[in-house]
């Protein structure tokens, strides 16, 4: 079987969003020169670019071919090709980690030797807002926010509180323990020179913020960014020859809506209807299940987990599935603080997307260049202490979307 | 003497209006039973055969609240007319599935998961020619 890993990455400092300069291909661009500098490669070894689009048309009439949907022909004509292969991924804020996806299937599958997964994105400040299109009018996915005046952060915060109600705790608890995420993720960000936000936050002045939408404060829910991300991925053979240190792609599984998932989907106006699944969040955890199962491995194989944390309620959530543990397991290792870099569970030692904000479509590409820094040992003051050997990264989006990579050191 | 205003839904096919006892409108699958909201014009369901069309169907107007939140912030344009502080819910219906809807009450205190609720049609905001409508859930003890 043929196997696929990882060469090279490389990410641009994480910044403010809503700004239409500089242009976001010319982002792209730098990051795609230095992935590929590092890798000792030119644009003309590229077999694929497979990029995601971007969240740019939110809350603009949005025509049916924009640049910023074809981010990756753009880019092949902007570094030149010899007609390389070009796809352009959307699956909201999963993007990033489906584009993935994609390349280690062309590899595995035989039909390319190395693939660059790139990505850019840039959003709005504020809630994000599904407007209609002028030239669509799709009353499931537009309209909760006029009917009802639900944002993504009243459905994270109802997950919260009910998960506190199934747990039979009281919400308060829950909130703490947000706070204490947010105060251990920050701590990495602030020793993460790519990070938006390099300050540490302490549970006491996230529990001090304002309410946003209760239990979670303003502290607890990520701000939208600007950046982008470059990865290089290679036939093992070829990765081997390029690197002397190629992170093995052992799972790229990707999900999305599950008939009869019980929680309130995200955008959505109702459930799905169908006999409810006994646990929520089922749709999180198949796709985790999909990639041990392709991996052959399972949840105690995995040293250290980067996951999509658009909240502090995220990362719990996060954990909960991956480790499949009954949820006060959860709630333990966050209060012992082992999910730190000298804890028997890292998770976000890139500081999160608490600590980076969302560049929405390609933030898989910075937990995937965590993820390649924490094996190779290379991630200097937020190295994890212990001994690693396999990675997951997890990443959620709105309309149903999850991805789920694992990666193995390959030497 | 001002002309009165006239009540129209936010969203047209969302609930029954005008109606002394307006219902959210759904749709039920007559091959499978699966029942959707909005109404949709093709099952949901991924093990259907699709041999019929699914119905209209009218939801019950009572439900369990399944969680709830309290927004604290405005929304901006084009959704300014969402005032906070203003209450989200999620409502199961006894159809089977759960519902978002504001909530007629925003204090924290008076709501608590599993709590029965009623549905109830009522302003969301107006200008100068119409009032907005839209569904709300309210607790059946503050009815």
């Amino acid at each position: 079987m043929i196997e696929s890993a990882i060469v090279s990455t490389a990410i641009t400092e994480w910044s403010d969003a809503g700004k239409s300069t500089p242009p976001l291909i010319d982002g792209l661009a730098e990051v795609t020169v230095r992935a590929l500098q590092s890798a000792k490669l030119r644009p003309k070894d590229l077999d694929a670019i497979i990029s995601n689009t971007t969240a740019l048309p939110f809350n603009e009439g949005a025509y049916i071919t924009i640049s910023a949907q074809h981010f990756a022909h753009r880019l092949a004509e902007k570094i030149g090709t010899h007609g390389t292969r070009c796809m352009n991924v959307s699956a909201a804020c999963a993007s990033a980690s489906i584009s993935l996806a994609v390349a280690d299937a062309m590899i595995k599958a035989g039909i390319i030797k190395v693939a660059l997964v790139v990505g850019a994105d840039n959003s709005p400040r504020g809630f994000y807002f599904q407007g209609p299109s002028i030239l669509d009018a799709d009353l499931a996915v537009s309209y909760p926010h006029k009917v009802v005046g639900v944002t993504n952060p009243s459905y994270w915060a109802m997950w919260a509180r009910r998960r506190a109600y199934e747990m039979g705790k009281p919400v308060e608890e829950i909130k703490e323990l947000m706070a204490l995420v947010k105060e251990l993720h920050s701590t990495y960000g602030a020793h993460n020179p790519y990070a938006r936000y390099k300050k540490v936050f302490t549970a006491k002045e996230v529990l001090s913020s304002p309410v946003v939408c209760d239990p979670l404060h303003l502290y607890m829910i990520c701000a939208v960014s600007r950046g982008a991300g470059a990865v290089i991925v290679a036939e093992m053979e070829t990765a081997k020859k390029l690197t002397n240190k190629p992170v093995k792609i052992i799972a790229s599984n990707f999900g999305s809506v599950v008939y009869g998932e019980p929680s309130p989907r995200l955008v959505y106006f109702a459930t799905s209807g169908g006999v409810k699944a006994k646990r929520p969040f089922i749709e999180w955890y198949k796709v985790i299940e999909g990639a041990y199962k392709q991996a052959g491995i399972s949840a105690e194989d995995i040293d250290i987990l980067e996951c999509h944390d658009t909240s502090c309620f995220h990362t719990i959530n996060w954990i909960d599935q991956v480790k499949g543990w009954e949820r006060e397991e959860t709630d333990k290792l966050i209060e012992n603080r082992q999910i730190r870099h000298d804890g028997d569970f890292p998770v976000n030692l890139s500081g999160g997307t608490s600590s980076f904000g969302e560049a929405v479509m390609c933030q898989a590409l910075m937990m995937v260049h965590e993820l390649t820094l924490q094996l190779r040992g290379e991630a200097g003051e937020r190295q994890a202490k212990k001994k690693l050997q396999i990675g997951m990264c997890t990443a959620y989006g709105a309309y149903g979307s999850y991805g789920a990579i694992i990666l193995e050191k390959g030497w | 003497m001002s002309k009165e205003k006239k009540k129209i839904p936010i969203i047209e096919g969302l609930f029954t209006w005008p109606s002394d006892k307006p219902q959210l409108i759904g749709s039920r699958c007559p091959s499978c039973g699966s029942v959707q909201f909005p109404k949709s014009n093709v099952c949901n369901n991924p093990d259907c055969n699709h041999s019929k069309t699914p119905e209209e169907i009218l939801l019950s107007t009572k439900g369990t609240l399944y969680s709830f939140t309290i927004h604290r912030y405005d929304l901006r344009e084009p959704f300014s007319y969402h005032k906070a502080p203003y209450a989200i819910g999620a409502i199961e219906l006894p159809e089977g599935i759960t519902v978002i809807a504001r909530l007629t009450v925003t204090e924290e205190e008076k709501l608590r998961i599993g709590m029965p609720m009623v549905l109830k049609v009522d302003k969301l905001y107006e200008d100068e020619e119409n009032v907005y409508l839209t569904y709300y859930f309210q607790p059946e003890e503050e009815k």
